[in-house]
């Protein structure tokens, strides 16, 4: 009974903190610009970091190695370098953009100067992870994040064109350019590499082992899947609401306009508390990634539950990454821009951390009887040929579109 | 041709160290082999390691970030005999500190004390 409720909490911290900035600004953009037809990429996209997090947290759990422990493992330290150079640029803009999308977020709460709540959120972050330990970090945003079930009422209030919500399902293509740069952001906005860099180290940090696998598989699957819930509804509203008046939802804020629709003050409310708990918890979430990367490919003693006296360089690095996005926030480059550039990086750099894991995962001598099964192989090496063709058309459709500006 | 300490070789390299308390102390970064046939007579440890492990091209570049190799202070010499146990990582018999290992991460150090919380 004991271990249901904790799997039960678990997955429920995987459902709330699966949102982040990525989802929320390319599923609204998505909804108004092409209204359901996207829904197919988001479940794609979510049956695919389903996929991904399960071989990662297996792994993890099954050997004690973290994705960029694999990494060096694999590729050496030549190969590996490039990956983790990669990553953590990667990782730093979308800490940048998490940051910004909190400021915009107290900013349309408090009214008061952006730059002053770039600072007090980045200070929040730093309270938040100094206080409470590593499953209080998780739960906390996972919980509160919850709050985001609101576009999920707001879909089902609106009473949408069900048959054609449905219909979105179906994959299609167009050659418009503009439908394929948004079919490429909406999955990776849904499969960014730092979720699951972020739940392979935090399932060494509760110190899983063979015992925690059931409880990898349902948080990957059950998690994920309610997660991809939240984020097709995402596209729902907008759709619903954006879509007949034309409108291009430019600005954060826009996102939460329909949950205000749909229940006035209250679902505003709601809505902001959703996205500002995802955006918080992601922005924290990124930069330990960024952190676990560096340390775990250099050897350093890393983790939150070793403390900062144990792990120093780990906790100091993870302070230099949210002071420099910090920094690129504060330089003005608009929060939504940064998005979109941290989305679209994101899958050209997933390649080099995706082909490890999927090696290690499948690999008898690492995994034992806990190798990959015939599911796990197919999937993984589908998505992993998938991914490479997202990777080659991600910067030349970000340029031909002009980042999404048409 | 003895090819055992060749195979042992690959999969020891880039493998994470740990001291005899649990506590991560850096990875292999390279392996010293010698003799004929060749053992495996110690594992090379340090940052100063990292610009032989790049492509030619590239090594001047990172020997200049990162500094001349300096034995003793970025590159160290683990001799084989002091490895306990090589599992899911290699386990050293003596602690990090005993072997010269594990100096960033060591609480009395200047930017360790001033971090917040500590």
């Amino acid at each position: 009974m004991k271990s249901i409720l904790k799997i039960a909490l678990g997955i429920i911290a995987a459902l709330g903190g699966f949102l982040d900035i990525g989802d929320i600004v390319f599923n609204t953009q998505a909804g108004a610009l092409f209204r359901y037809d996207l829904l197919w990429a988001v479940a794609l996209g979510t049956l695919g970091i389903a996929v991904y997090a399960e071989m990662c947290g297996r792994v993890a759990a099954v050997t004690g190695r973290p994705v960029f422990d694999v990494i060096r493992m694999r590729l050496g330290f030549g190969l590996g370098l490039t990956a983790l150079v990669a990553s953590t640029v990667v990782n730093l803009l979308t800490v940048a953009a998490e940051l910004g999308g909190l400021a915009i977020i107290l900013q349309l709460l408090f009214d008061a100067e952006f730059s002053l709540f770039v600072v007090l959120a980045a200070i929040g972050l730093v309270i938040v992870v100094a206080l409470l330990p590593f499953g209080g970090i998780e739960r906390l945003f996972g919980y509160c994040g919850l709050l985001m079930i609101v576009f999920v009422a707001t879909a089902i209030n609106q009473g949408p064109d069900w048959g054609a919500v449905a219909h979105g399902f179906v994959p299609s293509l167009s050659s418009s350019t503009l439908y394929l740069y948004f079919v490429v952001g909406v999955f990776a906005a849904a499969l960014m590499p730092y979720e699951v860099h972020f739940y392979s180290s935090g399932a060494v940090e509760e110190h899983w082992d063979e015992s925690s696998l059931t409880e990898n598989r349902l948080n990957a699957i059950i998690g994920y899947a309610l997660g991809g819930v939240l984020a097709c509804s995402l596209i729902v509203v907008s759709g619903y609401l954006f879509h007949p008046l034309g409108v291009e939802p430019g600005d954060l804020g826009t996102a939460a306009l329909p949950a205000q629709n749909a229940y006035g003050e209250t679902g505003l409310l709601l809505a902001l508390g959703g996205i500002m708990f995802c955006v918080g918890g992601a922005a924290v979430d990124s930069s330990f990634s960024a952190s676990y990367n560096l340390a775990q490919f250099l050897g350093w003693e890393w983790g939150r539950y070793r403390g900062p006296k144990k792990a120093p360089r780990f906790t100091a690095s993870w302070l230099v990454f949210l002071f420099l996005a910090m920094l690129v926030v504060l330089s003005g480059i608009n929060p939504v821009e940064i998005t979109e550039y941290s989305v679209v990086f994101a899958v050209v750099a997933l390649p080099m951390t995706y082909l490890p894991v999927l090696l290690i995962a499948g690999d008898r001598s690492f995994m034992g009887t806990h190798a990959n099964g015939p599911i796990s192989r197919t999937l993984g090496w589908a998505y992993f040929a998938l991914i490479i063709v997202l990777a080659l058309a991600a910067v030349p459709l970000l340029l031909a579109t002009n980042g999404g500006g048409g | 041709m003895n090819r055992e300490p060749r195979s042992v070789a690959h999969r020891l390299l880039d493998e994470q160290i740990l001291d005899s308390e649990g506590r991560r102390c850096g990875r292999v970064d390279d392996i010293e082999l010698r003799g004929n046939p060749p053992r495996i007579t110690a594992l090379l440890v340090g940052e100063g390691l990292y610009p032989r492990r790049l492509p030619v091209r590239l090594r001047g570049l990172a020997r200049r970030l990162s500094g001349p190799e300096r034995w003793g202070a970025n590159a160290l010499r683990i001799p084989w005999e002091e490895v306990d146990e090589i599992g899911a990582s290699v386990i050293l018999r003596g602690k990090a500190e005993e072997l010269g290992l594990g100096g960033g991460d060591n609480p009395e150090r200047w930017l360790v004390r001033r971090l917040p919380w500590n």
